[in-house]
């Protein structure tokens, strides 16, 4: 048995002329918790696609659940398409076991495990009611249910936070750790930098058609350097106790703001007490995953509008 | 089961419930029912029309009073031997005489159409006819002839024919042939109003986002099929429907009937005497054969719309095809009938082959051909049309719908590089 549950190695896919995605490569330790997180457009959900072989790649492989071809364990799979879609005339509970039966699970066994989950998810008053008399946040949860109902080893859930409201977010993680308690695989996708936060073990982030980071939450934070914010016990002098912090420190109201490097803490700390301004508020934290998604993609876009421009250059000159 | 046979019937079990469960489908069940209804009245009408029409025909014979005799008698015996409906106008008499109207008055009296008048002597009668393609003319000269043969033969012991059937001997090639024209026709109809559904059945999978569910989560293959299924479940229970309710009103009918009535019916009406005739391979086999190739009939055509209502974007699209699919279905049906209409010639072998109009025609061969083993070879070769038609409507469904052209559109390939 392998370490991953996924292997997708340079995976690259056309659109016509536009390469939609290009060598993403993507390895999800087993029983672990995988985000892909990347903005609108990025090729977050083609690459997912390809990964479980419902489009095949122009380049590149993808070997799931230790190296076998995506076709050939569709049952041990579970899959949340980004596009949402159940049959409107279907009753939830058939609707379940419906998904459930075309991964092999038996129509009853199905049946059973839906009214226990709908249950458990708070869904009970509707197990037997159509879709199409559903909100699309129940829809959604639903589908979400069906498509893990047959105990998979791997889930791949793309955006399946979108849509639901903070009550229905907060079960889903729960049902995520659940899944992953029970020994499943999670991989999903994300624009949403608080849900990857709280739950993943690693991530990559994929920008402009290619994967830009791979890492733990902890290893794509640390991108950043660590803000800083002080405020010193005494008011005034600001021009003095400017000199005791690195340049560009920023006074927004009472406390200074600045970036730092790990290795200047102890003797910016050092310093600070020497400085004898004192000290009423001090912290020192890694910025959020969020800024440093934020830095990443704007990055990958600054390089290519850098291109752009270039580019021009080029056209203009030719 | 295999995993494929299993996701097959999943999809076919979801299909078909959904179509079966609505009450949508009572009224298609009960469609036929229309057109029951309105064969009738059409027909009535028709024919009230003919009998009408029929009724007020006539030709007439102005002639010497000596001869009247022997043109009547004559016309008696010529009568006899025309089917009813193909004997010409009645024959009306006019003594001639020196104040009798003039021919061309007769046919412009009111209340009746006159076709030919005859007058003169029978050795150079004038016959005035409205229409000099028509047979009345011709048939009263006919008379005049008879007539004068009669007279100069004198009496002739009349002939006493005595009447065989020959049905025993064998049924015959023109009611083996109509047979098989009934098959085609048959089949045709029920594919012609039940396959062509399957045009839009991937519609709703494509409209609902279904589809990546199910292309996620199973072999494409395995959705085209079992959906191909599903509505042939519903064409099969369509069609049991419909049997057991001639059936139980065949039975119904026949316990109010007087027997006598039936027995007389037996003897003179024409269904039975179908039924009486035999098609070459027997009546259970032709039977047992002719639903299996309605079901390859169904499977192949049916095949076919799914592939190409797959690639339709919007129900407009899928509206606009279904004229072309209609054309193509009666051209299927037009060669059918044309191969049933003549056995062995290489139009009919042309027919049989080609995989399209294959069950229609080999149907029809089943009536007039006693070859059985033949039709385990054609449903063979019908199935692996089945296949490979659906084989190449998921390549070209992956390749164009869900845009996975993995070298299968090698034109673009090239174009990139």
């Amino acid at each position: 048995m392998s370490d991953f549950s996924v292997e997708a190695n340079g995976l690259t896919k056309y659109f016509g002329d536009y390469k939609a995605v290009d060598h993403v490569s993507l390895a999800v330790p087993t029983g672990s918790i995988y985000g892909v997180l990347g903005p609108n457009g990025a090729g977050k959900t083609t690459s997912l696609r390809m990964t479980l072989g419902i489009i095949d790649p122009d380049e590149g492989s993808s070997r799931l659940l230790g190296g076998h071809k995506p076709q050939s364990v569709r049952n041990r799979i579970g899959y949340l398409p980004e596009e949402r879609g159940l049959y409107p005339g279907m009753k939830a509970r058939e609707a379940i076991a419906f998904m459930g039966a075309l991964r092999g699970l038996d129509w009853s066994e199905g049946r059973r495990r839906a009214a226990g989950f709908m249950t458990e998810l708070g869904l009970e008053r509707v197990i037997d009611e159509k879709i199409r008399k559903m909100s699309k946040g129940m829809a959604q949860m639903i589908q979400l249910i069906g498509s893990i109902v047959h105990a998979p080893d791997l889930i791949v859930l793309d955006e399946p936070f979108s849509g639901l409201d903070p009550v229905n977010q907060e079960r889903l993680e729960m049902l995520v750790r659940r899944e992953r308690d029970r020994g499943a695989t999670i991989l999903f996708s994300t624009h949403v930098m608080a849900h990857a936060e709280r739950l993943c073990d690693r991530i990559a982030i994929i920008a402009r058609s290619a994967r830009r980071f791979e890492g733990t939450v902890d290893e794509a934070r640390a991108l950043l350097p660590m803000q800083v914010r002080y405020t010193p016990r005494t008011a005034g002098a600001p021009a003095a106790v400017a000199a005791n912090l690195p340049a560009g420190a920023d006074l927004r109201g009472d406390a200074w703001h600045f970036a730092i490097q790990d290795a200047d803490v102890e003797p910016l700390l050092a310093r600070i007490t020497a400085s004898g301004h004192g000290v009423t508020g001090l912290s020192i934290s890694r910025p959020g995953l969020h800024d440093a998604f934020v830095h990443i993609v704007r990055q990958v876009d600054a390089g290519f509008d850098a291109d752009a421009t270039e580019d021009a250059v080029e056209e203009a000159s030719a | 089961m295999t995993p494929f046979l299993r996701s097959m019937f999943v999809v076919a079990r979801r299909d078909f419930l959904a179509i079966v469960a609505t009450p949508t489908f009572l009224l298609f069940l009960l469609a036929p029912l229309f057109m029951v209804a309105m064969t009738l009245a059409g027909g009535m009408g028709a024919s009230q029309l003919a009998d009408s029409a029929r009724g007020a025909g006539r030709i007439v014979a102005i002639a010497d009073a000596a001869d009247v005799e022997a043109l009547r008698a004559a016309d008696r015996r010529l009568r006899d031997a025309f089917r009813r409906g193909e004997a010409p106008p009645p024959l009306e008499f006019r003594v001639a005489a020196p104040d009798a109207p003039d021919p061309i008055a007769i046919t412009r009296e009111k209340g009746t159409d006159t076709y030919a008048v005859m007058s003169g002597p029978l050795e150079s009668p004038r016959i005035v006819e409205r229409n000099a393609e028509g047979s009345a003319g011709r048939y009263l000269a006919l008379l005049a002839n008879q007539a004068l043969r009669d007279r100069a033969a004198g009496d002739v012991v009349p002939v006493k024919p005595r009447f065989e059937s020959i049905q025993r001997g064998g049924t015959s090639i023109a009611v083996q042939q109509s047979l098989g024209f009934g098959a085609v026709f048959i089949i045709f109809l029920l594919t012609l109003l039940l396959a062509g559904q399957t045009v839009s059945s991937l519609a709703e999978e494509k409209g609902n986002k279904v589809i990546e569910i199910l292309a996620a989560a199973v072999p494409l293959e395995s959705v085209f099929l079992g959906k191909l299924l599903g509505m042939l479940g519903v064409a099969v229970l369509f069609i049991a429907f419909w049997m057991i309710v001639a059936i139980g009103g065949g039975l119904v009918a026949a316990t109010q009937m007087d027997p006598a009535a039936i027995a007389a019916a037996g003897k003179a009406g024409k269904a039975t005497a179908a039924l009486a005739s035999m098609p070459a391979t027997g009546w259970p086999f032709f039977l047992g054969i002719g639903f299996a190739y309605f079901i390859l009939s169904f499977l192949l055509l049916g095949a076919v719309f799914l592939g190409v209502g797959a690639q339709a974007g919007s129900v407009r699209e899928i509206q606009m095809l279904s004229l072309p699919i209609t054309i193509f279905q009666v051209g299927m049906f037009s060669l059918s009938a044309a191969a049933a209409s003549a056995p062995g010639s290489s139009l009919a072998t042309f027919a049989q082959i080609f995989p399209f109009s294959s069950p229609l025609a080999m149907a029809a061969r089943a009536a007039s051909d006693d070859a059985k083993a033949v039709h385990l070879l054609a449903l063979g070769w019908q199935a692996i049309w089945v296949a490979l038609v659906i084989f190449l409507s998921v390549r070209l469904f992956r390749s164009g719908v869900l845009s996975s052209g993995s070298g299968w559109k090698f034109w673009r390939r090239e174009k990139r590089g």
